[in-house]
This record gives structure tokens, C-alpha cells and sequence, in this order.
């Protein structure tokens, strides 16, 4: 539920006219009866005054209207601005950027001392008169000190103001400021004058918090929507800027291409791959482990010879010259179904005792025995290779297509 | 290999383009009763027609914004359709969501018209559809060793589950696991549509975990 941006007061009633499915009139008609009935209307609609956060475009028809009438929101949005600019003009940012602490401290000694030379002199110093001032100083300081830090981080930063420190510390601040004040205009220091006058200052300041709460939490809203729309905002710059380098790039490539049939289906498969990669990478996948290192090479193949590449990975393993070569070897069953039968499908199961891999595809198949002693492709590279780091590696080849099945047992050493 | 009665289907997919091409690739005896693009069109159009098969993507506009898995919800309870899931995406937790809310099976968009089809055909005839990578989940969460410690029977696979699963993903077709294995296609289907069951009501922690993350429970 949001408040309606063209309300009569503060949109409330539309706002819930416009939750509820109601008409507005009703609403109106009946919160008025309800604040003949001891003021519950009246409570009601502050309360939702207060708790309600105004309709998204609303805000922007408010700050339009600004000029003619100084609404909560224009409070909202200018106040902040205001107080920053305050802030940072002030002789606090002179005094505090300035290396901060030392010069305060510089400062009050150097006062300190002028009153004691004061003295020495002959000059008839109240010391009880001097005392509020000096707590009033320290109670300023300790403020201005927090305020300063937090500034950087957005006045009211969040991990800023919830710090417990940085509470305590404005709160003691405030403590000491309002004592030493009091203690100044009451101009006595009899305890049972300053008991009555702490009281009265509290309702006081109790009252204000309460006129000013709802400015608070606007202003603090605000703030969060603020942060949050920065937030959506460079999320889409970021995606947008992706896509343009890569999925408009490609689309108007394919255009170029159209009339070759390969190229397109090459350049899709490719990017698909890309977008995916970047869509759902898998962020428990270490880059450097077997399964990615398939993947990668899947890839390349499916780039140099245009036939799909399906990889479907269960589990992960770390790399080793062993695991090299078990990669080495499914490249090379790759490369040869891709080359020879087309789409190919490869299954990578990797344990933490044993890696396989299944390289299928759905070509024509061939003979293992009938391959020339000269061609060592299927012999060398994947049967020889595999012998040699001690797995082992089968090839079924029927009518139906091939499989290339690698096996590697991982060594007791190796295993993690 | 299936049975080659005449099916109805509803097609639920939001691009317009992708529909009309599925359409045109279907086999004759599927029948197209309805499209729809989004998820209260698709209830709609799946109460209204009650067709055999539902042609569902995974994401969809409408609705609370649960895409597929919410047209499954919404539109349960009734006995004769059957979902087969349909998407560009092969992330693991689409294709949890989907099919723990009730698919019959998930394909890739990328997938023939003559394979669609074959798949609408088993999912009518209450079978399930797994493609390589849905078998590649599976062992992915239940793990690739039969374990026997596991308390509840719907947390684990049998080994003979395991063998079908592991060839699936290998990229054979039923009738291939079939011959590997020595068993009959039949025995591959109801091997399948147990595991099926499994990954729909097991409490696996990697399924539940999956699910509590996409807030899908």
C-alpha cells in the first residue's frame, strides 16, 4: 500500500481507497465518522500518515510542487542537502580536517592556560562559572568528532549510526551539552533547581522528537529508496553494457552472415555459450578444477568445428599432470567425433577416487582396428595417453554412434 | 516407440516467435488446443481445454512471478494433464522448481521438433522425460554412489536407478539404456518415473537447500 500522490491532505484515504478496491469517497466518509467517534479516525490516519510510504511517482509530483507548497517531502529532500551543506561549511570542518584532534586539544590548553595567566594576574576568575562552559566545550567535541567520521560515509550511514560506539558517544556528547547549558542559564549550582530544570528540558526535548519523528523517517526513507534506485540503477548499466558487448554484437554479426549457414549457427552456439557462462556461473566451480577445464575445451571445439558440444558434469576434481592428460585425451575424442559425426554429448563424472569421462556422439562409428598404423589419433592420443598416466580408456563404436569412455583413478597422494 | 494415439497440447511460452515454430515442428497427431504467454492466460487456457500435455516454460510474466512452477500449482488437481517442462536456461534450481512442483520432465529449447515430440508423447503416456543434463542434476544431488545409510528410501537412488540415470546423462536414449543394461524399455521408464518421484518428494538437504534459496518451499 502506498499514499496517493493527489490526495486532499496527505493522500491517505486515496491511497487506501486504492488498496482496498474501495471508492475514495467511502474511505473519506468513513474516517471522518470514525473521528467523530473520539478522534480514532484522527489517530488512524496520522498513524498511516507517518507509517505509509508515498506512492514512487508521487514523490517527484511533490518535489514539482515545491515552489507553491513546502510539503514533507520537500523537507525531506532538502533537508538533508541543507544540513551537509551546514555541516561542511562550518568552522568544524576547518578545525577537524585539519588533523582534527590535536588542534582541539591545542585549543583548550591554550585557553586553560590564559585563564590561569588570567588568574596569576590578579583577575578574580568563578571557577563554578567557568565549570558549565568546559562541559559544554567537551560535550561539542565529542559530537562534532562523530559526526565527522560518519559525514564521509553519508551522515546517517547505516553501519555508522548503528555502531554502538558511535552512539554512545553522541549520546554522552548530548548529555554533557544539555547539562552544561542548563547548568550556564540556571546560573546556580543547587542541585535540587538543576533536578527540576533537567526534567522540564527532557518533556521538552521528548516533545520535539515527537514533532519531528516523522520528518525523521521520511528523511531516512528517502534515503533508502535513494540507495536503493542507485543500487537497480548501476545493476542495469552493468547488464545493458554486457549485452551490448556481446549479444548485439553477435545479433548484427549474424545479420551480416545470413546466408551462411554454419557461421550463424556457430556464432549463436557461441554466444549462447558466453551468455550462460556469465548468466549462471557457478561460483562453487573452481576455474582451475576438471570440470571447467572440459568445459573450456568443449568450447574451443565446438568453435573450430561448428558442431554442438553438450557438456552435462557431475561433481569436481582438482587438477594434476594426470588430470592433464585425462583432458588432453577427451579434447582429442572431441575434436574426432566433432570432425567425423557431428553433435556430440559429453558426461564428466570426477569423485574424489575416480574421473570419467564419456565422450558420445551419433555418427556413422567406425572400426577401432581398421584405423592405419599411421594415424594416431585414437591410438596415441587418447588410448596411449590414457595407458600412460595409468587409466585407461574404451572406445564402442556401433552403426549407432560412438562412445570414448576415459577413466583415471586419482592416485592416493593426490587426494585432498 | 510410443504409443501413437492423437494428443492435445497447450502451449505456454511467452515469445510468440518460439510458439509459432514449435507449432509448426510438431508432429501431425499432437494437437494444439490453445497458447498462452503468461501464467493467468495459462491457467486459463489449461482449465478450459484440459488438454493431455502442457508445453510449459520455465519463466513466465504474470501471476506472483513463479513462472512455470506456479501454472503447475494453480492449475492442480487435475488428474489427465501432464507438464512437460520447456526452457532456455539449464539452471539447476528452474529445473528443481519445476519439476518439484509437478513436471513430468524438462527439455531445452534447443531440443528438434521430432525429440519434442517423442518427449510429448511419453510424458501423455505418464512417463517421464529426462534429458542428459536432468539426469546430470540428479546424480549432482543424490549423489553417484548408492548409499545404504541413508534412513528414508526417497532420499537415495537404487543401484540400478544409478545405472540408468548415469547413462542418460551419458546422452543415451531409453531404448539404448535399455539395450545396455539387458532390461526392457519398460523397466528403463518405470526405473525413470521412480526417480522422478524421488526428486519431486525427496528431503534431500542439496534438493531442499536448492529450494529454500529460490524461496520455492
Amino acid at each position: 500500500m502506498t499514499r496517493s500522490s493527489n490526495g486532499i491532505i496527505a493522500g491517505v484515504c486515496a491511497g487506501l481507497a486504492e488498496h482496498l478496491g474501495v471508492n475514495r469517497v467511502v474511505v473519506r466518509a468513513v474516517m471522518a465518522a470514525l473521528t467523530l467517534a473520539g478522534g480514532a479516525g484522527l489517530l488512524l490516519y496520522a498513524w498511516l500518515w507517518v507509517m505509509v510510504p508515498i506512492d514512487e511517482g508521487a514523490a517527484a509530483t511533490i518535489e514539482d510542487r515545491a515552489g507553491e507548497r513546502p510539503g514533507p517531502g520537500r523537507t525531506a529532500r532538502h533537508g538533508p542537502a541543507a544540513f551537509m551543506k551546514s555541516l561542511r561549511s562550518g568552522a568544524q570542518r576547518d578545525v577537524m580536517s585539519l588533523g582534527g584532534r590535536e588542534v582541539v586539544i591545542g585549543l583548550a590548553l591554550l585557553f586553560a592556560a590564559a585563564v590561569l595567566v588570567a588568574e596569576q594576574i590578579g583577575a578574580n576568575i568563578r571557577w563554578e562559572s567557568m565549570l558549565p562552559v568546559v562541559v559544554v566545550l567537551l560535550g561539542a567535541v565529542l559530537v562534532w568528532m562523530q559526526l565527522d567520521r560518519t559525514r564521509r560515509a553519508g551522515l546517517v550511514n547505516r553501519a555508522g549510526a548503528n555502531q554502538a560506539g558511535g552512539i554512545v558517544r553522541i549520546g554522552a556528547g548530548l548529555v554533557l551539552v544539555i547539562v552544561g547549558v542548563l547548568v550556564m542559564v540556571s546560573g546556580a549550582g543547587r542541585w535540587e533547581v538543576m533536578w527540576s530544570s533537567v526534567l522540564a528540558s527532557l518533556a521538552v526535548l521528548a516533545g520535539v522528537a515527537l514533532v519531528l519523528a516523522p520528518w525523521g523517517l521520511k528523511f531516512w526513507r528517502d534515503l533508502e529508496a535513494e540507495r536503493s534506485g542507485r543500487i537497480r540503477e548501476s545493476e542495469r548499466a552493468e547488464i545493458a553494457a554486457h549485452l551490448h558487448d556481446s549479444v548485439l554484437q553477435t545479433l548484427a554479426l549474424i545479420q551480416n552472415r545470413a546466408g551462411h549457414e554454419q557461421d550463424v549457427t556457430r556464432l549463436a552456439r557461441a554466444q549462447e555459450r558466453e551468455l550462460r557462462q556469465w548468466l549462471y556461473q557457478d561460483a562453487g566451480r573452481d576455474p582451475g578444477n576438471v570440470v571447467a577445464r572440459i568445459k573450456a575445451v568443449a568450447a574451443e571445439v565446438e568453435d573450430d568445428y561448428g558442431s554442438a558440444v553438450d557438456v552435462v558434469a557431475v561433481g569436481d576434481a582438482p587438477m594434476s599432470t594426470r588430470q592433464d592428460a585425462l583432458v588432453q585425451a577427451a579434447r582429442e575424442a572431441i575434436v574426432n567425433a566433432a570432425r567425423h559425426a557431428g553433435p556430440v554429448s559429453v558426461y564428466v563424472e570426477a569423485g574424489a577416487d575416480k574421473v570419467e569421462v564419456f565422450v558420445r556422439d551419433r555418427g556413422d562409428g567406425f572400426v577401432v582396428d581398421d584405423i592405419p598404423a599411421d594415424r594416431l589419433g585414437v591410438r596415441e592420443s587418447i588410448v596411449g595417453r590414457m595407458q600412460r598416466n595409468g587409466g585407461s580408456a574404451t572406445i564402442n563404436s556401433t552403426a549407432d554412434g560412438t562412445e570414448v569412455c576415459l577413466s583415471l583413478q586419482t592416485e592416493p597422494e593426490e587426494r585432498q | 516407440m510410443n504409443s501413437q494415439r492423437p494428443v492435445s497440447i497447450v502451449v505456454v511460452d511467452d515469445h510468440a516467435i518460439f510458439r509459432s515454430g514449435l507449432r509448426a515442428d510438431l508432429d501431425e497427431d499432437i494437437t494444439v488446443l490453445a497458447e498462452a504467454a503468461t501464467v493467468e492466460q495459462a491457467v486459463a487456457a489449461i482449465v478450459g481445454h484440459r488438454p493431455d500435455v502442457v508445453l510449459l516454460d520455465v519463466h513466465l510474466p504474470g501471476g506472483r512471478g513463479g513462472g512455470g512452477a506456479e501454472v503447475i500449482a494453480a492449475s492442480g488437481g487435475l488428474e489427465s494433464t501432464r507438464f512437460l517442462a520447456l526452457s532456455v536456461s539449464d539452471a539447476a534450481e528452474d529445473v528443481v522448481s519445476v519439476i518439484r512442483a509437478g513436471a513430468r520432465g524438462y527439455v531445452t529449447k534447443t531440443i528438434s521438433g521430432a525429440e519434442i515430440s517423442d518427449a510429448v508423447g511419453r510424458v501423455a503416456d505418464g512417463d517421464a522425460v529426462f534429458s542428459p543434463r536432468l539426469a546430470g542434476f540428479v546424480l549432482d544431488a543424490f549423489g553417484t554412489a548408492a548409499v545404504a545409510n541413508v534412513d528414508d528410501e526417497l532420499d537415495r537412488l537404487s543401484s540400478r536407478e544409478l545405472e540408468v540415470m548415469r547413462l542418460i546423462a551419458r546422452g543415451y536414449s531409453y531404448k539404448e539404456v535399455a539395450k545396455e543394461l539387458f532390461i526392457s524399455v519398460k523397466t528403463v521408464e518405470s526405473h525413470v518415473s521412480a526417480v522422478l518421484r524421488k526428486l519431486q518428494l525427496s528431503s534431500r538437504h542439496e534438493l531442499t537447500r536448492w529450494a529454500a534459496d529460490r524461496r520455492l518451499l
